[in-house]
């Protein structure tokens, strides 16, 4: 796997999400995309129908295999039997990339261990930043190969302790990236979500600046996939926050920022995720395309020709 | 405990479980200000993915319950037995025995049932894949049933019930019988066994032939062919069997001591 900048014009680098309604109809019209993208814990069955038609799917596009469970940044370690469920699923799919999150959700409780099914965030500590690190190692050695980590919204900031100054966010996963060999999956939409949380929560600076600058801190080398995703502003009682829903198109700002990463990071395959209140696939595929118009114009305005065109 | 490990159990604890001001305190001390609407989110966050989790599985019970009771017992269900692993797939085997202890749900006591025979579904869905080798039906005619055992479909699983749980699940899936039907035979506290298995990769459910959970139960302890029909007198084997092949219930006939697929689910 390549994860240096890169411009292929020519190439489709956009993939969708791709999720049980519309299995059948995507199989049947197989548009043109870079890639799919599955979360893998959908797929540890020893057999049957979803993993039939993801292997179907295979023989048509590569496949992106996204986990939500491995629980990478956990003190107790990741699950072997969720790594050897991955592994056999990595086996039977030859996936074009593996990747996960720098979150946690596996802990003790009441005496067992148990998975809070979420993606929690980790303190930006060195502590947390070992811990990391050393389940990230355990999962490439045992996969034989480089995962990505994705950034994450997050809704809750820890405190770290005086002598343990926090990193920034792109420090920490840089530094990851460093120690492990892993490659950066960027959430363009979660960088967003985190700086309108910031906003909210009274912190200065404009957000749109606030999330260009966590890209301008992330190596362009390391970044080998971008996901961009809706997200929707909650206001209740307890007050107002943007929750990253994957339910909506891609807001303007996060299109805007992505501009930004394709011109700081080259061409990547980008992904475009929707989860909840799925549309029709050709909403998606609308979507992918936009983001391939766009990785496309980057590609051009960087090409040694068109700068001499346009000397 | 490290401070990671503490900062780490101490939103465990504010997320599994029932929330308690005194969780929530805890991690409070942990976390910057202002965390209250940021921890709502997560706990908002485990509702619905325990509802829409369990639903899955349970597609039936969603129906017989309602989707708000389903909500609140999913809601109820999280907090007293959240998921062990991060394959949501996984959490929801033990449904069965948590609404059997549920004293609310006394006056519908045939839901336990429903929800093992959707679970065996559920597993049934994912079991690996079988090949059906046809041509090994030969062996019924040129070998010794003594020597021989038959090979079930992926995920084959008898549920013997005091209720008519096969004709309840069938009836939401596809009204045979029709909904008044199966009302009736709970009525009249009729008890079915329910066979599930797959058909290619389609999981099956029916009600049992006469004899046939004794077929497939002996087959299951490992029994001969010839040993499992002595057990099953009230079988009709030569009408039975074409509709095992056909139905993909039966996978191929092997030598007595290659390994048994079928299992029982209560």
């Amino acid at each position: 796997m390549s994860v240096h900048p890169r411009h292929r014009s020519a190439t489709v680098s956009t993939g969708i999400g791709w999720r049980q309604p519309h299995y059948r109809e995507l199989l049947e019209r197989r548009p043109a995309l870079g890639f799919l993208e599955v979360h893998s814990e959908n797929f540890f069955a020893d057999g049957g129908a979803a993993l039939a038609v993801l292997e179907q799917a295979r023989a048509h596009y590569p496949v992106s295999l996204h986990g939500v469970g491995l629980s990478l940044g956990s003190v107790d370690g990741v699950d072997p039997w969720h790594l050897a469920q991955l592994e056999r699923l990595v086996q039977r799919i030859d996936p074009v990339r593996v990747s996960d999150h720098a979150s946690f959700a596996r802990g003790r409780w009441q005496g067992g261990t148990h998975h809070a099914a979420d993606l929690l965030p980790l303190p930006l500590s060195r502590e947390a930043l070992d811990v990391l690190c050393a389940n990230v190692q355990q999962v490439q050695d045992r996969l034989q190969r480089p995962l990505l980590v994705e950034n994450l919204s997050a809704y809750l900031r820890w405190h770290t302790a005086p002598e343990d100054a926090p990193l920034t966010e792109p420090h920490f996963l840089a530094e990851l990236a460093r120690r492990t060999g892993c490659a950066l999956l960027v959430d363009v939409n979660n960088l967003y979500v985190n700086a309108r949380n910031a906003e909210l929560a009274g912190a200065p600076g404009n957000p749109r600046a606030l999330a260009r600058a966590w890209l301008d801190e992330i190596p362009a080398s390391v970044v080998g996939e971008i996901h961009l995703a809706g997200h929707t502003l909650v206001r209740d009682a307890q007050g107002e926050i943007a929750v990253d829903d994957h339910g909506s198109r891609v807001c303007d700002a996060v299109w805007q920022l992505y501009r930004h990463a394709l011109a700081r990071f080259g061409t990547v395959p980008t992904l475009i995720e929707w989860d909840t209140d799925l549309p029709a696939l050709d909403v998606l595929l609308d979507e992918a395309a936009h983001a391939q118009r766009m990785t496309d114009e980057a590609a051009a305005a960087a090409s040694p020709l068109s700068t001499r065109l346009a000397a | 405990m490290s401070r990671l490990a503490q900062q780490q159990q101490a939103l465990l604890d504010a997320l599994l479980g029932s929330p308690t001001e005194a969780a929530a305190q805890a991690l409070a001390g942990a976390v910057a200000t202002p965390w209250a609407r940021g921890l709502q989110v997560y706990r908002a966050n485990s509702r619905a993915l325990a509802q829409r989790a369990l639903a899955a599985a349970y597609p039936v019970l969603v129906q017989l319950l309602g989707e708000d009771s389903f909500s609140a017992l999913a809601q109820a269900f999280w907090q007293a037995q959240p998921p062990r692993r991060g394959d949501m797939n996984q959490w929801g085997e033990t449904l069965a025995d948590f609404l059997a202890g549920d004293a609310q749900l006394q006056d519908l006591p045939y839901l336990p049932d429903v929800a093992r025979l959707e679970w065996a579904l559920q597993r049934c869905a994912q079991a690996a894949d079988a090949t059906a080798e046809p041509a090994s039906y030969q062996r019924l005619m040129d070998e010794d049933p003594a020597r021989l055992t038959l090979v079930l479909a992926p995920g084959c699983t008898l549920l013997a019930s005091a209720w008519p749980v096969t004709s309840i699940v069938t009836a939401h899936h596809t009204e045979q019988p029709d909904l008044g039907t199966a009302a009736e035979r709970l009525r009249a506290g009729l008890g079915e066994t329910a066979l599930v298995w797959r058909e290619g990769l389609r999981p099956r459910v029916r009600a049992v032939w006469p004899g046939e959970a004794a077929l497939l139960s002996a087959l299951q302890a490992g029994a001969s062919l010839a040993a499992a029909l002595e057990m099953a007198h009230a079988l009709d084997f030569a009408a039975w069997l074409p509709m095992a092949g056909q139905t993909g219930l039966l996978v191929a006939v092997h030598p007595l001591h290659e390994p048994q697929a079928c299992q029982r689910a209560s």
